[in-house]
């Protein structure tokens, strides 16, 4: 029971989401102009060219209609066409994903493991100096904005040292019918500042998250009694502390995540990786209304899909979710 | 006087002292602490909050806090000073010869491992050499031994696909799954329902019997102590402060501590011949019309069910459990009416739908022959403020920041609506009347004792100047002497005051002592009912006879 | 084990391993502070006024001579602007931003908690169904969300912050009050028809503020972080009149050619400010939650 209505909970969140950024941008689209003028050239359009083409965009229908219409299209995926590109906006984002996919996927697989195994040793031997280390430098991580993290990787890692590229994505081989970087080694060269500049924020999180349930599930009566029992501690923390937070860090890796999708705005356009979040702040600059809502929507319901994910893998990994 | 046990000891406990260093600097947990114990005895440990008894198991199983420091002492396993091993040796002991068992059964498993698992692993970890068929056979022996119905079946389950009892007793079988010489038992009952408590204790028994393991029974429930123990060990504020015979002890304290203790155990006295004949009419429910006059209250066909939807937009249907199904109960004037039932019963419900706390989709409630909507809760009901309660945690009850006398002023100036002026006068009788100090007028809530907080709950509910009262087992988060404090002043204060009182609890002695008649609940049911003297004498109401049953012998009579 | 021994050994373990590196922060945010109040008293220069500011000296070192009688410490920026007045005044923008969006966001969540604690049924529904939606998107995004949707300015980026945050404070408000509500002397207070605004303001509101309140401070830190985030993506404050994110934004397209001050020293005040404010917060709500305070 609980499961379905997570599943329906998720879902009926999903629709809102869309309802508000479909309203969002329906409002958006509308505040910037007339988008007449995004079809045809002002200067040499007849009265009868703008005539045409209010009729061809639909508003010369009532608002309430214009609406329904702008969601159907935001439904089928169809934001319109990109001023600056001249391509299908959703088409345009969904291009640019396997960039952002690959780094975020590679910024997770260094930060996930490194930031499960510190908060582990640190939860074991609170109190320690290696507990207060990582502590302490957690909360460092955590305050340097990640702008500001990006440039100093770039001024560390390429500009004093030379050893890595500033930005770009290097050599890309094709796979899938895409492009990625992560299958040449000039690619993956090109990829270990931005995937740092992503994963370490994201490493003392995941740090400070497995400490603190490590402390917690320690401190219950079970692992007492498991070691009343007799079982090694090793034992102990692998098959018995080690479940028991799983639960809370798989939920934050996910949530963090997306989080990678929406900082991949930062570090991208840093980086000057062509991702989604370079194409995002690009697009706003540029004022590509379609493209930036486009985007913005995909972001947000990508996080909503992922959200539902954590929560069906919730419930595989407890029982009381399961088989309640 | 000790006396020299038959047996050679398994366990010595020589001077034994303990200290915490906390913030405030070492606190003393133990001081001067020695015992014995032989093989195939149960020795109880009791004593109340704070007196260290916890502690000393732990310290014996070698599981305790960093911060806990040894001041003084041996302990002798077997033999060997505890000392004297290394760190490895000690672990080689735990679980093999000493083991245990402690209170919340739902935290002592792991939630996300099957309970045959759990098991399981216990009996590889002990003995290396056997293969996993061979330990998953020992490992439903086990289950089999401590009474879990289908062990095969219900190896694959999750811990909380058991109930309460059936969990503690898959924790005993962890226990067990070693052998061990020596099983140290932290309160092993006490989340448990009177009835599973004692077929727990009764498996324990038989466990020692069967196998000569050793327990120590840490507790603080003079009932479990006289059930199943052989010896007892009555600790306080870290001393031990007599250690006998457990017969002996019972039968002749020798310090007054214990005495006090005894004292204060409620006692259930069977009523020898039977009753008035005519008690089967006069039974509170059966008279209808008769004397609607003594009856002060009538709660009529009161249900309410807890809704288990599927789905947001479906209705409560089938699936619905149940709270309450069709209670009524009548409340004669001036009397304490006992409500006693087990956990989930739906006695605490019934008395906030009472109290107009809550509310029921169906159900009438006559006050006093004003009838009252009970499907509309809080000041629309129009029964808010009519009805009194007392509750169970005093901890909670009374509003942190402000101070004890704001708390009972506030009072005085909202609900006893009488408009007269002895307002500080009344306040400091009644602080007299109940034995509260003035000073703590000035005083807020966590600086003061249990007792004293539900001392001062009731003087607010008194200050309220009600007809009828709600008391939802005030005593049950209290120590036991204090407990009894608390129940002879709700009871001079009924009679006083010429109230009405509903007593909620679990523990049919207390009810005994306090109800002249009194409804016994299951499910949400009344299953029994009737005057005190009848249901303890007369019922042949199968429930009724099982929870007059579970209560300890001893305190029976 | 005895719940009060449980939470002594808990507090052992909780003791703030932060000792000196606390104090150190306390002291490093009062003087950011009382720097950004003092700022257009000590600051050499003026960065909003371009009449102090000379083209010519764009770019400079640390340590340069400048035009207007007295050196550059830290250099200036591509556009010759002192960059120690920069953070001066950038600091006063980035703590009047992130200080009033963080009051405003916790007057409004509290009072959306609350109150979705107290009415329930269709209150609650409505404001937890936003409140949820809220939280399960990142709050970078939803700022991002809303400073398209409202557009540049001081005003629409405070505007997007509160947006972005009130829902924390809401979430912890609502199940705060809630389990106080659930608590008895709540029931009493009931039982002793005390009036519906007693019970809010009297009981119910002064219990369940506390760990709204003490959130505050680390909201702030995440502000100052949003702000600095979004005006470096050039979407925050107007570039004339920088704040500590837009200062170091400035800087980046020098950081490529060496001049790494224009954006190093700014970033390194911003680190510090946001560093000390994470700091102190966590210790206040280290030092207000009751847990670590046993009877």
């Amino acid at each position: 029971m609980p499961l379905i209505s997570v599943v329906l909970g998720r879902l009926s969140q999903a629709f809102l989401l869309l309802i508000a950024m479909s309203l969002i941008g329906f409002i958006g689209v509308h505040s910037v102009g007339n988008p007449v003028f995004n079809v045809v050239n002002i200067e040499t359009a007849t009265p009868e060219d703008i005539r045409q083409a209010t009729i061809a965009l639909g508003l010369d229908q009532p608002i309430w209609r214009q609406y329904l219409l702008f969601i159907n299209n935001v439904v089928r995926g169809n934001f319109g066409t990109s001023y600056i590109y001249h391509l299908p906006a959703f088409a345009l984002v969904m291009s640019k994903l396997p960039a952002t996919l690959e780094l975020a996927c590679v910024a997770m697989l260094i930060a996930a493991p490194v930031g499960t195994g510190l908060g582990l040793l640190a939860g074991r031997r609170s109190g320690t100096i290696f507990d207060r280390t990582v502590l302490r430098s957690s909360v460092f991580a955590l305050s340097i904005p990640s702008f500001w993290l990006s440039m100093m990787l770039i001024l560390l890692g390429a500009i004093l040292t030379g050893w890595f590229p500033s930005g770009g994505r290097g050599t890309t081989a094709r796979f899938l019918g895409q492009e990625w970087s992560f299958l040449t080694g000039n690619g993956l060269w090109h990829m270990v500042l931005p995937a740092l500049a992503l994963a370490i924020p994201n490493v003392a999180l995941i740090a400070r998250l497995s400490r603190s349930g490590t402390i917690e599930v320690e401190n219950l009566d079970f692992t007492r009694f498991c070691r009343a029992k007799g079982l090694s501690s090793r034992r102990i923390l692998l098959r018995h502390t080690l479940p028991n937070i799983s639960v809370p860090i798989v939920t934050i890796i996910g949530l963090q995540f997306g989080g990678m999708l929406a900082f991949a705005v930062v570090v991208e356009s840093i980086f000057a990786w062509p991702g989604v979040g370079k194409l995002l702040i690009d697009s706003i600059q540029l004022l590509d209304r379609p493209v930036v809502m486009a985007t913005l929507t995909f972001i947000s319901v990508a996080f909503v899909a992922l959200n539902a994910l954590v929560d069906l893998f919730y419930a595989v990994l407890d029982p009381r979710v399961r088989l309640s | 006087m000790i006396e020299e046990p038959l047996k050679t000891p398994l366990l010595r406990v020589k001077n034994l002292g303990l200290r915490h260093l906390s913030a405030s600097g070492p606190v003393t947990i133990l001081a001067d602490v020695s015992f014995d114990l032989g093989r195939g005895e149960i020795l109880g440990i009791i004593g109340e909050s704070g007196a260290g008894k916890s502690t000393l198991g732990n310290v014996v199983l070698g599981l305790l806090a960093p911060e806990f420091q040894r001041t003084s002492g041996t302990i002798e396993f077997d033999g060997m000073s505890t000392e004297a091993m290394t760190a490895s040796a000690r672990e080689a002991i735990r679980g093999r010869r000493i083991s245990a068992i402690f209170q919340d059964h739902t935290a002592s498993l792991d939630p996300l491992m099957s309970v045959g698992m759990q098991v399981e692993e216990t009996v590889l970890a002990i003995d290396g050499s056997l293969s996993r068929r061979q330990a998953r056979h020992r490992a439903l022996d086990l289950l089999t031994r401590v009474g879990i119905p289908d062990p095969q079946r219900r190896y694959r389950q999750y811990p909380h696909q058991f109930s309460g009892g059936q969990r503690q007793r898959v924790v005993i079988a962890i226990a067990l799954a070693g052998s061990p010489d020596v099983v140290i038992a932290d309160e092993p009952t006490s989340a448990l329902d009177a009835t599973v408590q004692k077929q727990i204790l009764g498996l324990l028994r038989t466990l020692v019997d069967e196998t000569g393991v050793s327990i120590i029974l840490v507790t603080h429930d003079m009932g479990v102590v006289s059930e199943i123990t052989d010896r007892v060990l009555v600790m306080r504020k870290g001393q031990v402060v007599e250690q006998e015979r457990t017969a002996a002890i019972l039968d002749n304290p020798c310090h007054d501590y214990t005495r006090k203790l005894l004292a204060a155990v409620p006692r259930l006295r069977i009523p020898a011949t039977a009753a008035n004949p005519d008690d089967r009419q006069s039974r509170t429910g059966a008279t209808e019309e008769g004397d609607r006059e003594t009856m002060l209250l009538i709660a009529k066909g009161v249900s309410k069910h807890f809704s288990q939807r599927v789905f947001p937009w479906s209705r409560a249907g089938s699936k619905a459990k149940f709270a309450l199904r069709d209670v009524t109960i009548h409340l004669r004037r001036g009397t304490i009416t006992g409500i006693v039932g087990e956990s989930g019963s739906g006695k605490t419900t019934l008395g906030r739908i009472i109290a107009g706390l809550d509310s029921a989709p169906s159900g009438r409630i006559t006050i006093g022959g004003r009838q009252f909507d009970v499907a509309k809760s809080g000041r629309r009901s129009g029964l808010l403020g009519r009805v009194q309660m007392i509750f169970q945690d005093p901890a909670v009850s009374l509003n942190p920041r402000m101070t004890i006398g704001e708390t009972l002023r506030e009072t005085i100036r909202f609900a006893a609506a009488t408009g007269r002026n002895d307002a500080p006068a009344d306040l400091a009788s009644m602080m007299d009347r109940l034995g509260l100090p003035r000073s703590l007028l000035t005083r807020h809530p966590h600086q003061l004792s249990g007792g004293q907080k539900q001392r001062v709950c009731i003087a607010r509910t008194l200050l309220a100047r009600p007809q009828i009262i709600v008391a939802d087992e005030p005593t049950s988060a209290l120590d036991v002497s204090v407990q009894a404090e608390i129940v002879d002043l709700l009871k001079d204060t009924v009679a006083e005051r010429d109230l009405t009182m509903i007593f909620i609890s679990h523990d049919l002695a207390v009810v005994q002592q306090l109800c002249s008649s009194l409804y016994i609940f299951k499910d949400g049911r009344v299953e029994d009912f009737g005057p005190s003297d009848f249901i303890f004498s007369q019922s042949r109401n199968p429930y009724t006879r099982s929870l007059i049953d579970a209560r300890p012998r001893r305190f029976t009579c | 084990m005895k719940p009060a021994m449980k939470a002594d050994i808990l507090k052992g373990l909780k003791k703030p391993p932060l000792g000196p590196v606390l104090t150190a922060s306390k002291i490093l945010l009062a003087s950011y502070i009382l720097l950004a109040i003092a700022a257009p008293a000590i600051a050499p220069q003026n960065p909003y006024d371009p009449l102090q500011i000379y083209g010519w000296e764009a770019s400079s070192p640390p340590g340069t001579m400048g035009g207007g009688g007295f050196r550059y410490l830290l250099g200036t920026d591509g556009l010759g602007r002192d960059i120690v007045s920069t953070i001066l005044y950038g600091l006063r923008i980035s703590l009047m931003v992130s200080v009033t969006s963080a009051a405003i966001a916790a007057l409004i969540g509290l009072t959306a908690g609350v109150s979705a604690a107290y009415f329930g049924k269709w209150v609650d529904a409505a404001i937890m169904r936003l409140v949820d939606l809220q939280l399960s998107l990142p709050t970078i995004l939803i700022a991002l969300i809303a400073i398209v949707t409202l557009g540049p300015g001081i005003d629409r980026i405070i505007l997007a912050l509160i947006i972005a945050q009130w829902a924390t404070y809401a979430r912890i408000a609502r199940s705060v009050a809630l389990s106080e509500t659930n608590k008895s002397y709540i029931d009493a207070a009931r039982l002793m028809r005390l009036p519906t605004a007693r019970i809010i303001f009297r009981h119910l509101l002064p219990n369940s503020i506390a760990p709204a309140v003490t959130l505050i401070p680390i909201e702030v830190g995440h502000a100052v972080a949003l702000e600095a985030t979004l005006s470096f993506l050039g979407l925050g404050v107007p570039i004339d009149k920088p704040s500590l994110g837009s200062a170091v934004a400035n800087g980046f397209q020098y950081l490529l050619t060496g001049q790494y001050w224009i954006s190093l020293f700014p970033g390194l005040a911003l680190f510090g400010l946001i560093a000390s404010i994470n700091l102190v917060g966590e210790d206040v709500r280290r030092s207000l939650d009751p847990r670590n305070h046993p009877a």
